[in-house]
């Protein structure tokens, strides 16, 4: 049903503090209780059993997950924690907040809970992002005040910014610059708009053109290998990109695994559980059922139709164009939320397809620039790239053809561990 | 690996019979698979193989199986059926997954999406006419070129290191187990065979399986006498028409060959570097 990892984002509050336009959430005043934590738990517990997944990853967020009181998170810690360790289950936790309502007293839980580490999000020039009262620069002020704060007691915080019109109009050098020079951020990961929820003026208009946000994307890499990438500036999935075409171990985004359907779900305050917090917020008719109603998530899964939409997805449009693609192994169709909230259908390859592959293409390229820089002599890159199979070769256990296949994958299943 | 014993590719009803014995178990049922093997040494189990893919498969007793045995799951036709590898793809969090594909129009998409997603290949060669012999040529370029191949596919991978390391292995008959002095076939009423590409002929009468063991004095008369890539090859592709053709074939032996040298000649160049290789 799910990898040998789980991983679960979770909403235990669909209320938020703040009043995005873009927001794709669909908000509601829902509070998880502790009483209900401790139900979703253990049901996540059993289905890891059943399952036999050993690690269990809660990236939390709402709504506004800093809307729930410090303390509550405290006793939620402690009961987790409590479940986890009599099931012998390893838990880690993300958490993924707009930093509006940070206090220090914050300071302790995502130290102790969140390791000492914060994701946040903040665009360039902001236009969407705005309070109930004020204007996007409130919110931006309150934002930088906030996140200074964070920063000077320690806290790592990583920033995932959406681009819109202006920011390509800045340009890439100055949505680098506004980032990393004046704000110093050092982790920072750049997504492509889509318009979820219930729809507005500005929902409308969020689409770019994807020749002008393939120009940003390929802009930025080549802004981050000059100015970021030796001084460690970590920019997704870009760097995660350039890291996979160099042969290093790479963490790629959702978007862009075999089948998303495969690596996590949502689960939101009400109990509703759905693909990913777009659609567990914004889509009823995709909810694929309520854990609060049913004995076993594994059951819910199971005999879930929507969800069924979601894993016969990638099977269902491969045949399409993708199977012809060069770069059928990093994306698989795309993301189904982006599809469907601009194309009103699961069964067509993610809109964003022209900007995935001409990324892809440049941040192959640059992998074989630094390769070529590493080795000093560009007559062997070339060869040494494109023979791929000079990685496996020289191994000389692989002598049959059994020996071969069984333990090659293996290979791959433990790289793939030490990545999650 | 098990060069020195024979292996049994059985029925899973019948796994209890051969305890003792090396065994491929095949099955297209995955609770019938995981229910015989559970409760058995693993030891002498090569690999579990699944012969009837279709996406109602229920693969929930595979992955909630505790034991890593590898899985051979065995696509009949591939050009229609390639999507549903994504059905299986889950496995691989579980298992090593093999996806032995048939050399039949079309299956380079197979090939393609299995690669994509991580399984190893192996080609169900037979006797590939020109416009498969394309095809292959195609899966070829892959397996050489492609760096974001990162699994074998048999043959091409087998032969491709006997060609890099200049080694005496074990021919196609070997790696495509259907050399019957290693591999027999078991039919699901327990008829002993060679493989299913033999039919009906049984596995003592091997003089009529020509090269299996190269031995055989009827290849002396054919294309395979003087031909470079015998040693390789074994004549594994005279069979079951010894007036096979096999020009594209020894292409493709030729270009895995290059490769190889290639390969050799640049990993050589990279040592000499000056100073020694970078870090």
């Amino acid at each position: 049903m799910m990898r040998n990892h789980l991983s679960v984002i979770f909403l235990p509050t669909n209320k938020c503090n703040v009043n995005c336009e873009y927001c794709f959430e669909d908000k509601t005043a829902d509070r998880m209780s502790l009483g209900q934590l401790s139900t979703v738990i253990v049901k996540l517990l059993d289905f890891m059993d059943e399952s036999s997944i050993s690690s269990l990853t809660l990236h939390w967020q709402g709504g506004e997950i800093m809307t729930m009181p410090v303390e509550w998170f405290e006793q939620a810690h402690e009961r987790i924690g409590a479940l986890a360790r009599a099931r012998n289950k390893r838990v880690d936790h993300g958490l993924q907040t707009n930093m509006i309502a940070y206090t220090p007293r914050w300071n302790g839980i995502v130290k102790e809970m969140f390791g000492n580490s914060v994701g946040t999000s903040m665009d360039y020039p902001n236009l969407y992002r705005k309070m109930f009262r004020g204007g996007p620069d409130d919110y931006t002020r309150i934002w930088n005040r906030n996140i200074q704060s964070a920063r000077a007691a320690g806290i790592d915080v990583g920033v995932i910014s959406v681009p819109n019109r202006e920011t390509l109009k800045v340009g890439a050098e100055s949505f680098y610059s506004f980032f990393v020079d004046e704000l110093g951020i050092t982790d920072f990961q750049v997504n492509t708009p889509f318009p979820g929820g219930e729809q507005n003026d500005t929902k409308r208009g969020l689409e770019l053109e994807n020749e002008e946000l393939s120009r940003f994307f390929l802009d930025l890499t080549d802004v981050w290998v000059e100015r970021g990438l030796a001084e460690g500036v970590k920019l997704g999935p870009i760097d995660q990109l350039v890291a996979h075409f160099s042969g290093e171990p790479s963490c790629l985004p959702c978007i862009w695994q075999s089948n998303c359907a495969d690596e996590f779900i949502s689960i939101d305050a009400r109990g509703f559980v759905a693909q990913c917090d777009c659609w567990v917020t914004s889509y009823p008719e995709y909810f694929f059922g309520n854990i609060f109603e049913h004995d076993t998530l594994a059951g819910l899964l199971k005999n879930s139709t929507a969800r069924q939409e979601f894993v016969a997805r990638p099977a269902a449009i491969v045949d399409k164009d993708c199977i012809e693609c060069d770069y059928l192994s990093l994306c698989h169709g795309g993301c189904p939320v982006r599809t469907y909230t601009m194309r009103h259908t699961l069964l067509e390859k993610d809109p964003y397809c022209q900007l995935y592959k001409s990324l892809f293409r440049h941040t192959q390229t640059v992998a074989a620039r630094l390769a070529g820089a590493r080795v000093d002599r560009t007559d062997l890159r070339e060869t040494l790239i494109h023979t791929g199979k000079g990685k496996s070769c020289g191994s000389s256990s692989q002598t049959t053809a059994a020996a071969g296949w069984q333990t090659q994958p293996l290979v791959q299943l433990e790289r793939r561990k030490a990545l999650s | 690996m098990y060069l020195n014993a024979v292996t049994y590719n059985i029925p899973a009803h019948l796994f209890d019979s051969y305890q003792g014995r090396k065994v491929i178990v095949r099955s297209d049922n995955p609770n019938e698979l995981v229910i015989y093997l559970s409760r058995a040494n693993l030891e002498n189990v090569l690999y579990a193989q699944l012969t009837s893919p279709t996406v109602e498969l229920d693969l929930d007793p595979l992955l909630s199986w505790t034991c890593a045995l590898p899985i051979d799951v065995l696509v009949r036709n591939p050009a229609a059926e390639y999507p549903l590898l994504y059905h299986f793809s889950r496995l691989l969090d579980k298992h090593p997954v093999r996806i032995s594909i048939p050399v039949k129009e079309g299956f380079v998409k197979a090939v393609r999406l299995a690669l994509a997603l991580g399984f190893s290949v192996k080609l169900e060669v037979g006797q590939p006419d020109v416009c498969l012999i394309a095809e292959m040529a195609e899966v070829l370029d892959l397996y050489l070129h492609r760096s974001e191949v990162s699994q074998p596919v048999e043959y091409f991978h087998s032969t491709f290191l006997s060609f890099f390391n200049h080694q005496q292995s074990p021919n196609l008959w070997f790696v495509q187990e259907e050399d019957p002095e290693h591999f027999r076939f078991i039919t699901n009423e327990g008829v002993e065979t060679v493989s299913p590409r033999f039919g009906e002929i049984d596995w003592k009468d091997l003089k009529l399986i020509p090269g299996a063991h190269q031995t055989a004095p009827t290849l002396n008369k054919t294309e395979c006498e003087g031909c470079e890539f015998f040693e390789t090859c074994g004549g594994y592709f005279k069979w079951p028409n010894r007036e096979f053709d096999c020009e594209g074939i020894k292409i493709l032996f030729s270009r895995l060959n290059l490769a190889a040298e290639e390969l050799r000649n640049d990993l050589v160049s990279f040592q000499e570097l000056p100073g020694g290789p970078p870090a």
